[in-house]
């Protein structure tokens, strides 16, 4: 999960909680430090491909979108799911992210019930989707 | 620029100078020309009088020739001869009296003739008869002793006197004569100088002039291109402070947007850990001794669940106001598509979205007439009027049947459209207030942020229009759209 503001990662996390989701979750507050984790290869030189990433648009040291082009252009990477979660719901700015491969846009509501709801599908929706085995955990 | 008018007069004054220069050359010209011809009378007069007096001196001559040869000769021819030239002499006279009758002089000296001849002719005669009737001897002897002589000589002087004098006169005239050309050469000779000094001086104001006026010209041409520029950098100016407002409205309501989450989240989290608190605080009570005190059964049962109530409507209504704002500069960033709109139909849709709350309420909206038709942007034209029906709407005056019409005339350049109703109206005050972002007027018994008329008015201003209110409290409202019948290009501006 990359999200600068803690108090949204830590409402997402509750929520991904409760959605019955129990896997082990990575929490980066910038894009350089989530960016340095994701491509620091294991002891075989492999990069850690996580399950999913969980990425905020507006970062302080730089746009989602950059890693999120970053993350589909590696190809290790690409198959990794990528959930961008934001306050924008501009309408150009979706279509940039799916063209850029994202593979869910969820925008995040202010009603926390919305809010709730919305990460609660995304639970449920991770547990039904197939990800793809980079053999590595999750 | 004084001294330039003063030229200018200057320059005026000149081209007059010059024409009355060329007036007086004219004058003098004709002046001199009608004196010359009377010069020219005059020289022939003399000349006429000068012949005239030759002709009687050779007259007189030939009088005494044909007196003497007849009294040499006693031959009969001289003698008709003598009579017949005799008889010519007063004609000729005459003829010469009349010529010099303005020459008093002349007159007298004529006058002196006349005796003279006369008494010539007498002694002529008396001579011719004497030598007629054989008296030669005595004649001539009467010719040594009657005077005659003496008289021809005498004739013979005034006549040579008379002559120098026409001579003399007609001296005279040529001296007069003479002045007369040299003057109209100098009237001539001035008035050229002072064309030439005219035309000059016309020609300096004139070259300056012309190059004072192409300075102006190319100054004024400069400024104008400078103008043209001055104007696109202001319009460029303009357009990128807008565009920044706009950014700025968007960036801000999104950036305000992340911490609303939280607090609304949090909130949330806040009210879901209630329910166990509030148990715990009934089990507390129930228990023997009671564990919890009323203190915190006040603050589990009443404060927390008034502050949660509280933050969350805060949250709730701030939330609307940055949506407001976010569609606000959504809609400010829009791109306008101009395209030839049947207002009538427009209206007619809009009245119909809204039929049911009108029935509701016991309203009715009509379109009264024809409304003229518009090249503009659809989706901005439905949002302002369904906006200012609704509003029409939303405060009539409760008992009293609500009646919105809907009206529009063209006008030279603009068009006009007016929403008119019976409502409770705008307080004047309000009239400009009512337009700004989250200000209302009147009661506040209506829900809303105070965004559709705001929201209308940034539409209006992007269709290059203005929007203005006529209303006054419980006399209804008219609200007046002035729009161009043809929305220039686009304004959007992108992100």
């Amino acid at each position: 999960m990359i999200e600068d503001d803690e108090g949204h990662a830590r409402l997402i996390e509750k929520n991904i909680r409760r959605a019955g989701i129990m896997n082990d979750l990575r929490h980066f507050l910038d894009g350089s430090s989530a960016l340095e984790y994701l491509f620091e290869g294991d002891e075989n030189g492999r990069l850690r491909g996580p399950a999913l990433v969980l990425l905020d648009l507006n970062l302080p040291d730089m746009s989602g979108t950059e890693i999120l082009a970053k993350i589909k252009a590696e190809p290790d990477l690409k198959r990794t799911p990528v959930v961008v979660l934001t306050t924008t719901d501009d309408k150009t700015e979706i279509q940039r992210c799916y063209d850029l491969g994202c593979n869910v846009y969820i925008t995040k509501p202010v009603d926390y019930e919305a809010f709730s709801r919305a990460i609660l599908q995304l639970g449920l929706f991770l547990s039904v989707i197939q990800v793809p085995d980079n053999g590595s955990h999750v | 620029m004084n001294t330039r008018s003063l030229l200018n007069r200057l320059a005026v004054a000149a081209v007059a100078v010059g024409f009355v220069a060329l007036l007086a050359a004219a004058i003098a010209a004709i002046y001199v020309a009608k004196r010359n011809a009377e010069y020219t009378y005059w020289v022939r007069h003399t000349y006429e009088v000068e012949l005239r007096i030759s002709e009687l001196r050779i007259l007189a001559e030939q009088v005494e020739t044909a007196r003497r040869g007849y009294m040499l000769k006693h031959d009969h021819a001289f003698y008709e001869r003598a009579v017949s030239t005799n008889a010519a002499l007063f004609p000729k006279l005459e003829q010469i009296a009349a010529l010099t009758d303005d020459n008093p002089a002349e007159q007298a000296r004529v006058e002196q003739l006349r005796t003279l001849i006369s008494r010539q002719t007498e002694l002529t005669n008396r001579s011719l008869e004497t030598t007629r009737a054989g008296g030669v001897v005595v004649s001539i002897r009467m010719f040594r002793t009657d005077g005659s002589i003496e008289t021809l000589t005498e004739i013979r002087r005034i006549a040579r006197d008379m002559a120098e004098a026409e001579r003399r006169l007609l001296e005279e005239r040529n001296t007069l004569q003479s002045r007369t050309v040299q003057a109209l050469v100098g009237v001539l000779v001035a008035a050229g100088v002072i064309l030439i000094v005219t035309a000059a001086f016309s020609v300096v104001v004139i070259v300056r002039y012309t190059r004072d006026l192409s300075r102006s010209r190319d100054q004024l041409r400069r400024l104008n291109e400078n103008l043209e520029d001055i104007v696109r950098e202001r319009t460029a100016d303009l357009a990128r402070a807008n565009d920044e407002i706009q950014r700025f409205a968007y960036i801000v309501s999104h950036d305000l947007r992340s911490p609303l989450v939280n607090i609304m989240g949090f909130t949330s989290e806040l009210e879901a850990a209630l329910p166990p608190l509030r148990d715990m605080i009934a089990a507390g009570e129930a228990a023997s001794p009671p564990v919890a005190t009323p203190a915190a059964h006040a603050a589990v049962e009443v404060d927390l669940p008034e502050a949660i109530a509280f933050i969350r409507k805060s949250t709730q209504k701030m939330d609307r106001l940055i949506n407001a704002i976010l569609r606000l500069s959504r809609e400010g960033r829009r791109i306008l598509t101009p395209e030839r709109l049947a207002m009538g139909a427009i209206v007619a849709g809009v009245a119909d979205t809204l039929k049911h709350r009108a029935d509701e309420i016991g309203a009715e909206i009509t379109v009264e007439g024809e409304l003229p038709s518009i090249v503009s942007d659809r989706l901005a034209m439905e949002q302002v009027f369904s906006n200012l029906i609704e509003n029409a709407l939303k405060y009539l005056k409760p008992g009293r049947p609500g009646r919105i019409v809907v009206r529009g005339h063209a006008e030279p350049g603009r068009l006009v459209y007016e929403i008119e109703d019976n409502g409770r109206g705008v307080d004047p005050k309000d009239h400009q207030r009512i337009f700004e972002l989250f200000r209302r007027s009147g009661p506040q018994d209506q829900p809303g942020e105070g965004i559709g008329l705001a929201h209308v008015r940034a539409l209006i201003y992007r269709l290059g229009g203005v929007i203005a209110c006529d209303s006054a409290l419980d006399r209804g409202a008219i609200f007046r759209l002035f729009l161009p019948p043809t929305l220039a290009g686009d304004q959007g501006s992108s992100l």
